[in-house]
């Protein structure tokens, strides 16, 4: 197989705003699934014996709601971003809402079924990242609702919110667990495919959350320059 | 016989405190609620009771210390109750009927019971008359309407699925202009004397929540002031009934109390003569003042419902045993990805990235 001679370009995509949501995001999720599993089903029994307080379930309930309003900082940071952030950041650039991101989306993937070796080169997220971000928003706005009202049933805008989505508070409680498996699929696949991005093409998008910066071929760099694009 | 029924000033002063008590009033109040249901002006009530167990009524009639029951009697003008009045057949009738006349626009409308609307109600009739038609011509003219009891205020057991008989409370029927719910299964009997002592001291209806229920009965979690709260937070869990845990007073939920999910005041009121309430005896809350409960909160010895599946027909799973069934897809599929990688790879020998850097640094 023929492979045209390349050269790599850094470009500067992620702002330190996306970046800061980026970990906040994945620190609040890891936490929240621990101490959610904990929550839901306590396997640890401490025993009546031992005379001194652990407060096991009131520690990592505590742990649960840090977490929570961090979760709920970094959804209000990434929303600000989707409409204010750099033109990689904003939802238009990684949605399929035209033409030129649906051929993407079903190129890239193509790419990942193994059916084309063409890495689908993008500045910013492919879309195909862009529809499976845009599901974890919204399970995230839901968490975030059920999580409020399960926590705080009695304020009056959050019970009218919550009573109107979800019913009562048993249903959010249902609502809010069924979820949290999605956050599940989404942390093993999403750091399979970055692992797995990492592999099959020289982007260095894992160095990228932290410096903010990806290489992409001085082509397709020319490209997105002739786009003018703001931010390179 | 004489003053077998009758009530005596000590216990009637009693449950004016404990009333007031309810209705979140400080003690000073207990004058003005004496002074308010002692006035010889009372209100007329007449009690339906349609598809339900009457557990409703015997919770107030079987307290005797003090007698709750005679309370009622003494503080209202009781003129229809088929449980224990002496009219039967026509007799009866007839004393309904002469209420709702000579009362009209007066009398406080007490409700007991789901109600049958399925082919016309047809399923639930007393003296030939479909309750629903009932419900409706004494509801018209009553002043108030208070639905006493889960079955009355959301439809009880009767409503739960399938329905057979089109079971709904008593919303749905005449609306919720005048009413006032007083769920539970059975709700607690100081529930309703505090809501009709309320009405009778302060000349209006109590502050509602979102399903019309008195806020001072029904705007408190029972999990945030139950008893074994502090077993619950240290993380101290009865595994199974009569375990070691279950013996020494633990937290009930793990088998699936629905305490923080119910809104109640059974932790504080408790019921009976002797203040026993279910987590008290060592049973998980089963949620009966919540909506639907009967489907909502089951299985009741578990913590959340199961997930029914929409496909197919009937087929109901545990939450916990899909999620990690996805959970393995999940991982059966990672690894099933990255084989097929190393398979094409094998296949079709190296490439791409690899290829790419030795020409670019034959490039440089």
């Amino acid at each position: 197989m023929k492979v045209e001679p390349r050269l790599y370009k850094r470009v500067f995509v992620w702002s330190w705003a996306l970046r800061l949501f980026h970990w906040t995001f994945a620190f609040a999720t890891a936490a929240l699934i621990i101490t959610g599993l904990y929550i839901h089903n306590p396997p640890v029994t401490t025993t009546w014996d031992e005379f001194r307080p652990s407060f096991l379930m009131a520690t990592l309930r505590y742990y649960h709601f840090v977490a929570a309003y961090f979760f709920i900082a970094a959804v209000i940071l990434r929303t600000y971003l989707l409409f204010f952030g750099n033109k990689y950041e904003r939802a238009k650039d990684f949605l399929p809402v035209n033409r030129e991101n649906i051929q993407s989306l079903w190129r890239s993937l193509k790419f990942y079924l193994y059916i084309t070796d063409e890495h689908e080169w993008r500045v910013g997220h492919t879309v195909l990242a862009g529809v499976m971000y845009s599901i974890i928003f919204f399970s995230a706005l839901i968490m975030i609702v059920t999580g409020l009202y399960l926590l705080y049933p009695d304020v009056t805008i959050i019970k009218k919110i919550g009573n109107f989505f979800f019913g009562t508070v048993q249903m959010a409680r249902f609502i809010h667990y069924l979820f949290h498996w999605i956050f599940i699929f989404f942390v093993l696949a999403h750091i399979y495919i970055a692992i797995w991005n990492d592999f099959k093409a020289s982007e260095a998008i894992i160095s990228g959350v932290f410096s903010g910066s990806k290489f992409l071929p001085a082509d397709v760099v020319e490209k997105e320059i002739k786009k003018e694009a703001p931010y390179i | 016989m004489e003053g077998f029924g009758r009530l005596n000033r000590r216990d009637f002063l009693k449950i004016c405190t404990m009333v007031t008590a309810t209705m979140g009033l400080p003690h000073a109040f207990v004058d003005r609620v004496y002074a308010a249901v002692k006035a010889k002006q009372k209100p007329t009530v007449i009690w339906l009771n349609f598809m339900e167990c009457t557990g409703c009524t015997e919770t107030l009639l079987r307290s005797s210390h003090p007698p709750l029951g005679r309370f009622l009697l003494d503080i209202v003008n009781l003129e229809y109750h088929e449980t224990i009045m002496a009219g039967a057949g026509a007799q009866a009738e007839e004393a309904l009927n002469k209420a709702i006349k000579t009362y009209k626009g007066e009398y406080i409308l007490v409700v007991e019971g789901a109600v049958s609307t399925k082919d016309g109600g047809i399923y639930c009739q007393i003296g030939g008359k479909p309750a629903i038609k009932i419900l409706k011509e004494v509801a018209k003219d009553a002043k108030l309407v208070i639905a006493y009891g889960t079955c009355a205020t959301f439809g009880g057991i009767q409503a739960a699925a399938p329905n057979p008989t089109g079971a709904v409370g008593v919303s749905e029927v005449i609306g919720t202009s005048k009413l006032i719910n007083v769920s539970g299964c059975p709700p607690n009997p100081y529930n309703l004397l505090a809501t009709v002592a309320y009405i009778l001291t302060f000349n209006r209806p109590p502050e509602l929540d979102d399903y019309r229920r008195p806020r001072f009965a029904y705007g408190r979690r029972i999990h945030d002031h139950c008893e074994r709260r502090p077993h619950f937070d240290e993380g101290r869990f009865v595994e199974s009934f009569g375990d070691d845990g279950h013996k020494k007073g633990y937290c009930l939920y793990k088998v699936g109390c629905k305490g923080p999910v119910t809104f109640a005041n059974c932790m504080t009121i408790k019921f009976c003569d002797i203040g026993a309430w279910p987590i008290g005896a060592g049973h998980p809350c089963l949620g009966c003042t919540e909506p639907y409960f009967w489907d909502r909160m089951t299985p009741f010895y578990e913590h959340l419902p199961k997930v029914t599946i929409p496909v197919g027909e009937g087929i109901i799973a545990d939450a916990e045993k899909i999620g990690s069934y996805a959970i393995a897809g999940a991982g059966i599929a990672i690894g099933a990805h990255a084989a097929a990688g190393l398979v094409k790879r094998w296949v079709k020998g190296k490439k791409s990235s690899e290829t790419t850097i030795e020409t670019e640094e034959k490039e440089g």
